[in-house]
């Protein structure tokens, strides 16, 4: 293959990732690394250094554009990454000390049991109108969003915020001791617990992994992993693709994007159990 | 759409676009001189393992990136990395921006949480690029 033509495919797997990424909160790790590795032929390292800049780079399209449509919370966002970025600190420096095995049967089963309650929330659009939670009103995590499907302003606010935070410690606590992203439980937490529209928790969670991704990237860089041949590619074509993907995520329905997501939720639940049982490395 | 994020919208668009071109500029640079000299640059096969990855430059700390760019024309693979950094560093100035709005606003909370996101930020860039 020439490297144009294997430049131009891989660009163009990108941008795949990047507007799924944008729709569904996640980086694109979990779809581009083993895209990268199995189709491309990109050594893992290479892979994993060319997946965390994607996540920054699916923030930075796809924040960019949720925030101007209003479908990003950017209070509810810094808030809660205050919790990921403390929790993947903590996860760095206790390497070694927690047995990860322990933790990925932990979040597996955390993940199985949000699967289940995904399945049974697939049909429901927008969640009921709760009581608002004393420390939501303090830090105004409260928004409002243009809903294009239904036709109208959708308000909301935010529940169990001290539950979903404490959620997000231990997201960024996984990425920290094990490297990877954590794009799925932000967006669990706030779509089942802290009771958010799928599509608020999605567009909030883009613009919370750029900062979680951000404080581990130079870690990738340091080590020469983020290969500019592989880098280039990967970031414009996540970059169009995520900034695109906002444009479409506004004529989906809550529970489209929900129902796209499950599959995720699933494989992650079930790869954790096993990792946690040994059975996969 | 409030004040910060208007800035943070732009900011990470801004970002995310400069890097990128910076990176497009470098890769462009590096084909051009690939066939000129008539070694093209074989991505897959300096993809495909790290001791193959190794016949293209990788820049990997701040200094290195300096050294790379003060010659003329500059180094390609450092003109790379020069969009890669900006590209790390993107959702960092995006809270940075979000400071200064919150504190137009006098909104004290969020000046405190974002000042302890660009610290905690700024400790990870800086600890793992080093000089």
């Amino acid at each position: 293959m020439s490297d144009l033509i294997f430049l131009f495919t891989m660009l163009t797997a990108a941008a795949g990732a990047g507007v799924l990424g944008a729709i569904l909160g996640l980086g694109g790790g979990i779809l581009l690394v083993p895209v990268l590795t199995l189709f491309f032929g990109v050594s893992l390292p290479y892979a994993m250094g060319a997946s965390i800049l994607s996540v920054i780079a699916t923030s930075c399209g796809a924040a960019a554009g949720h925030l101007a449509s209003g479908l990003a919370n950017i209070r509810l966002g810094l808030f809660l990454a205050l919790a990921t970025v403390a929790g993947a600190l903590t996860g760095a420096a206790l390497v070694g000390v927690v047995p990860p095995r322990a933790l990925q049967m932990l979040f597996g089963l955390a993940l199985a049991y949000s699967a289940f309650t995904t399945i049974r929330q697939l049909r429901v659009e927008l969640p009921e109108s709760l009581a608002a939670d004393p420390l939501a009103q303090r830090f105004s995590l409260e928004g409002v969003y243009y809903d294009r499907v239904l036709g109208r302003d959708v308000a909301y606010q935010a529940v169990h915020v001290g539950r979903g935070a404490a959620v997000m410690f231990g997201a960024g606590l996984l990425s920290g001791l094990l490297g990877i992203g954590s794009g799925a439980f932000k967006v669990l937490a706030m779509d089942t617990l802290m009771r958010l529209p799928m599509k608020v928790s999605t567009a909030t969670s883009n613009f919370m992994i750029g900062l979680t991704a951000a404080a581990s990237a130079g870690v990738y860089f340091g080590r020469g992993d983020i290969h500019p041949m592989i880098a280039t590619p990967v970031a414009l074509g996540v970059l169009l693709g995520s900034y695109g993907g906002t444009r479409l995520i506004g004529h989906l329905r809550n529970t489209t994007v929900r129902a796209l997501f499950l599959p995720i939720v699933l494989y992650l639940a079930g790869a954790m159990l096993l990792r946690g049982l040994g059975v996969l490395r | 759409m409030s004040g910060a994020e208007r800035v943070v919208s732009r900011i990470l668009l801004a970002g995310g676009l400069l890097a990128v071109a910076l990176m497009l500029a470098g890769l462009l640079q590096l084909e051009v001189r690939a066939t000129r000299t008539a070694h093209p640059l074989d991505v897959a096969h300096a993809a495909a393992n790290r001791a193959a990855g190794r016949s293209v430059d990788v820049f990997v700390s701040l200094a290195q990136i300096g050294r790379g760019l003060s010659g003329w024309p500059p180094s390609p693979a450092a003109v790379i990395a020069t969009g890669i950094v900006v590209l790390l560093a993107t959702p960092a100035a995006a809270v940075l921006a979000a400071l200064a709005a919150f504190a137009g606003a006098g909104d004290r909370r969020y000046v405190a949480i974002c000042a302890a996101l660009v610290v905690a930020l700024a400790c990870g860039f800086f600890l793992n690029l080093g000089g």
